[in-house]
């Protein structure tokens, strides 16, 4: 018995030895990093980042959250100016389109170097494709931005052809995406698909100097860099040398980590903490409006009652959009008219007067139609059945607390809705899959060409499941045109045909509320609305800087 | 003691494959599929969606893929992510000594402040007495999001003493979150500690111990305590699997790294290979820590040792 003791004993304490070891390394390498970490580094701010992206290589991943950093660290062949949303030049000088719209001739700048000292030419972006289109790179959007893309032709160092099998309009807007960045071959080759994430060189103006997955990322200012877009400041005279990206993924955190100094700069402050912030000396608040579709509901036109389109157009009518955004979205959201959003090329403001808010005009039009409360339950019935619907609703972007003020607004004119709350993106597409009235779906973008994905009779996400043949023809011929007259034209009769029809409920255009410290100056966004031009912050000082 | 070794094995194996079977069989119930939603904003055209579900064995029938994933376990590989395409075991113990720093260093706290707690309640004199057991009950009934959110705004916000985030080298914003999760947990181990130490307060070997003239302190803490501490080690062993879940809300407060981030991303892409990988690291380290109890507990308390065969 007093052996099995004594050898429990011994046991118990080498163990205990064992993990203080390991503590006691762990704490060893906490303290050199720590020293390390401890060297004075000037003018050094954190940024809050708000997703943690599953992975960081824009060639493979799809997040915008990447781009934040990521943005200043790659170059693109062509980039948007960020007020005009015009195409600008980026590492190509200039480009030229076939008259056919199948050959982009790009004339690269000359004198570009990667962080690594590699140059930059025409191999370099033959490399990248290379990459991109490779299957086992299982590009999650890259590899989409280049749409029918077919093959490359490299006439000279400094020039490159891209050859496509069609027609394809948003190129050029693929091709200012930092899901198409220049990446140096040298460091794709030096490490596998898997490993380049954590050793990213780019042309940009910031060089990643450290990634830790989950914990933060590290830019540095390439004192080099002096190719840059005409929007990015040539002569900045006090930019952040250097920028730590760090992740908020809960918004509670995220105003706070801005008041007490954790954070510098942050993104996707909730409204309610926004008010808070603009009411502060030493904090600022910049609404940036997101281009793209708005927060909207897509209603399901083959699923009855709303296969009729008067059923659809009392919907809209009886939906107080200001009321709701005033609710949930405080001052900052613009309410939205139409399926793009105010800040989008293209956009046709006379989306504006399509179906005012009129309860007593729905309920009119569905009366019309023969619907009577007949049981007396407050909920309307047609030849003994109910209107009642149902919404899938995620449970991100405030879309459950928009769904609830639907859901009051319509019961006062005798329609009942069933809120159907999903987790993630596979749970909704799986509950679209099953029988829905609307679900809230949307997408961020410059070019409009997103609608294609979203009302073409035959795309994975038209889910308001509309098949009109004017529609179909309309958009494709928007993506082949490489007139602007006539994209403009298409898109004002696209726009007009899907409010006509009501197949979208549009609520309010996205805007981001960024909170940043007096510390720095000048934060402002590229055309995309996402990604800071880090090049253009100033360090101003004298703020409230850690702790 | 071979023997003994041996079956704590055999019930660590077994506790591994049913956790990880179980994980298999949720996860593939729950709707949807990773691929579809990481493509659905992309552009990619059906096709394209149900070639890359190829590419990555998604369309095997489930019994395939439920083998292909148990052969790998048991030449210990854990599989790789769907959606970052990296070794999941690279990315377990890329964020694993974070989590795992702050659960211990938790666990130190909690057991410290519980104990505490535990002897104030059942030994302390009139004033003391009541107002450990409210803590107590207090720390119980707080949720760590709520203590969370409240420490930041007070340590944080206000006060500006300590960061609400920051790098894990930094000692000073370790504080915080070692202090929540290590109160969350001390509540708990304070009451059974408490209830414990009440059960022994009347026995026979006390009242023995007070009999000899010894001071109240000393029978608490040499004879009762330790008498009630051998039950209490194996509470205190099953709280890592409780300090594993709640480093997950302290982390995401906290801005910290580890493994709660890789499980939220996990589960919000339905990453199965990532899920299921961290339920076989979870199981496998409650398995281990189990049995380091039993260890510990059959060390300090001779009642619990096994019959010598």
């Amino acid at each position: 018995m007093l052996r099995f003791v004594r050898r429990m004993a011994l046991i118990s304490c080498s163990m205990a030895l064992l993990l203080a070891c390991v503590g006691a390394l762990f704490v060893a390498a906490l303290l050199q990093r720590g020293t390390a970490a401890a060297q004075p580094a000037p003018t050094r701010i954190v940024y809050g980042l708000t997703l943690l992206p599953s992975g960081f290589d824009p060639h493979i991943n799809a997040s915008s959250e990447l781009g934040i950093p990521l943005r200043s660290v790659y170059d693109t062949l062509v980039y948007r100016d960020p007020n005009t949303k015009d195409f600008v030049p980026g590492l190509a000088e200039r480009w030229e389109i076939s008259p056919d719209g199948l050959t982009y001739t790009f004339y690269l700048k000359q004198g570009v170097r990667f962080h690594d000292g590699e140059v930059f030419d025409a191999f370099a972006v033959a490399k990248n494709l290379d990459r991109i289109t490779a299957p086992e790179t299982r590009s999650q959007k890259a590899l989409f931005l280049l749409g029918p893309f077919e093959r490359y032709i490299v006439p000279d160092a400094n020039t490159i052809q891209l050859v496509l099998r069609a027609p394809f309009t948003p190129l050029l807007d693929g091709l200012a995406q930092v899901y198409l960045g220049m990446a140096s071959p040298k460091a794709l080759a030096e490490y596998d698909r898997d490993r380049y994430q954590l050793h990213q060189v780019g042309t940009g103006p910031y060089q990643m100097v450290d990634y830790i997955p989950g914990d933060y990322m590290l830019l540095r200012r390439n004192p080099a860099y002096t190719w840059g877009p005409s929007f990015y400041q040539k002569d900045n005279p006090a930019p952040v040398e250097e920028i730590e990206f760090r992740f908020f993924t809960d918004p509670a955190t995220r105003a706070p980590a801005l008041e007490s100094g954790a954070a510098q700069i942050m993104g996707e402050i909730p409204a309610l903490d926004a008010i808070a912030i603009a009411r502060r000396p030493d904090l600022r608040l910049v609404t940036q409006a997101i281009p793209g579709l708005p927060l909207q509901f897509l209603l399901n036109t083959t699923q009855p009652p709303l296969d009729r389109g008067e059923v659809r157009r009392a919907l809209l009518a009886a939906t107080d959009r200001q009321g709701i955004v005033d609710a949930v979205f405080q001052q900052f959201s613009p309410v939205a008219y139409g399926p793009l959003s105010a800040s989008s090329p293209f956009y046709e403001p006379r989306v504006r007067d399509f179906y005012p808010y009129n309860r007593d005009q729905a309920k009119k039009v569905l009366a019309d139609l023969n619907y009577t409360d007949t049981d007396s339950d407050g909920v309307l019935d047609l030849n003994g059945q109910p209107l009642r619907l149902t919404m899938i609703v995620p449970s991100w972007g405030n879309a459950p607390a928009v769904a609830q003020k639907i859901q009051s607004q319509w019961r006062e004119i005798g329609v009942e809705l069933t809120l159907k709350q999903v987790p993630n993106l596979a749970g909704l597409l799986t509950a679209t899959k099953e029988e829905y009235h609307l679900v809230a779906f949307n997408d961020f973008g410059v070019d409009p060409s997103l609608l294609n994905r979203f009302y073409l009779s035959d795309a994975p996400n038209n889910l308001s499941r509309v098949v009109n043949t004017n529609l179909d023809q309309w958009l494709r011929r928007a993506t082949e045109t490489l007139d602007p007259a006539e994209r403009a034209a298409l898109y004002t009769q696209i726009q007009a045909l899907i409010m006509d029809q009501g197949l979208v409920l549009p609520i309010r255009d996205y805007v981001n509320l960024n909170g940043y410290s007096t510390i720095v100056d000048g934060l402002a966004f590229d055309a995309y609305g996402w990604f800071p031009l880090l090049p253009n912050l100033r360090y101003v000082g004298s703020g409230r800087l850690g702790n | 003691m071979s023997g003994w070794v041996a079956r704590r094995i055999v019930t660590a194996g077994l506790t591994v494959w049913v956790a990880v079977s179980l994980a298999f069989i949720v996860l593939r119930l729950l709707p949807g599929d990773a691929i579809s939603a990481q493509l659905a904003l992309s552009g990619a055209t059906e096709g394209q969606i149900a070639e890359r579900r190829a590419a990555l064995g998604l369309d095997e029938p489930p019994l395939t893929q439920y083998l292909t994933m148990i052969g790998g376990l048991l030449q210990g590989d854990l599989g790789w992510s769907l959606v970052t395409g990296r070794p999941v075991s690279q990315m377990i113990a890329e964020q694993v000594w974070p989590t795992v720093g702050l659960a211990a260093a938790a666990l130190m706290v909690a057991v410290l402040v519980g104990i505490g707690l535990a002897l104030g309640a059942v030994f302390g004199g009139p004033f003391v007495r009541p107002v450990a057991a409210l803590i107590t009950l207090i720390l119980m009934a707080s949720p760590i999001y709520w203590t969370g959110t409240l420490a930041i705004y007070l340590f944080s916000v206000a006060l500006g003493w300590l960061p609400s985030a920051g790098s894990i080298t930094d000692v000073r914003a370790w504080v915080l979150p070692v202090a929540v999760l290590g109160l969350s947990v001390a509540g708990g181990l304070s009451r059974v500690i408490g209830s414990e130490l009440t059960h022994l307060r009347g026995a026979d070997f006390v009242c023995t111990a007070y009999a000899k003239g010894l001071p109240r302190r000393v029978v608490a803490v040499r004879h009762v305590l330790r008498a009630g501490l051998g039950g209490a080690v194996t509470l205190i062993t099953l709280q890592a699997g409780y300090l594993l879940g709640g480093a997950v809300v302290t982390e995401t407060l906290f801005v910290r790294r580890g493994l709660g981030g890789v499980l939220l991303g996990a589960v919000n892409t339905q990453d199965y290979p990532v899920i299921q990988g961290l339920v076989v690291f979870n199981a496998i380290v409650y398995s281990v820590v189990t049995t380091f109890g039993d260890l510990v507990g059959a060390a300090i308390d001779p009642r619990l040792r096994e019959p010598q065969a």
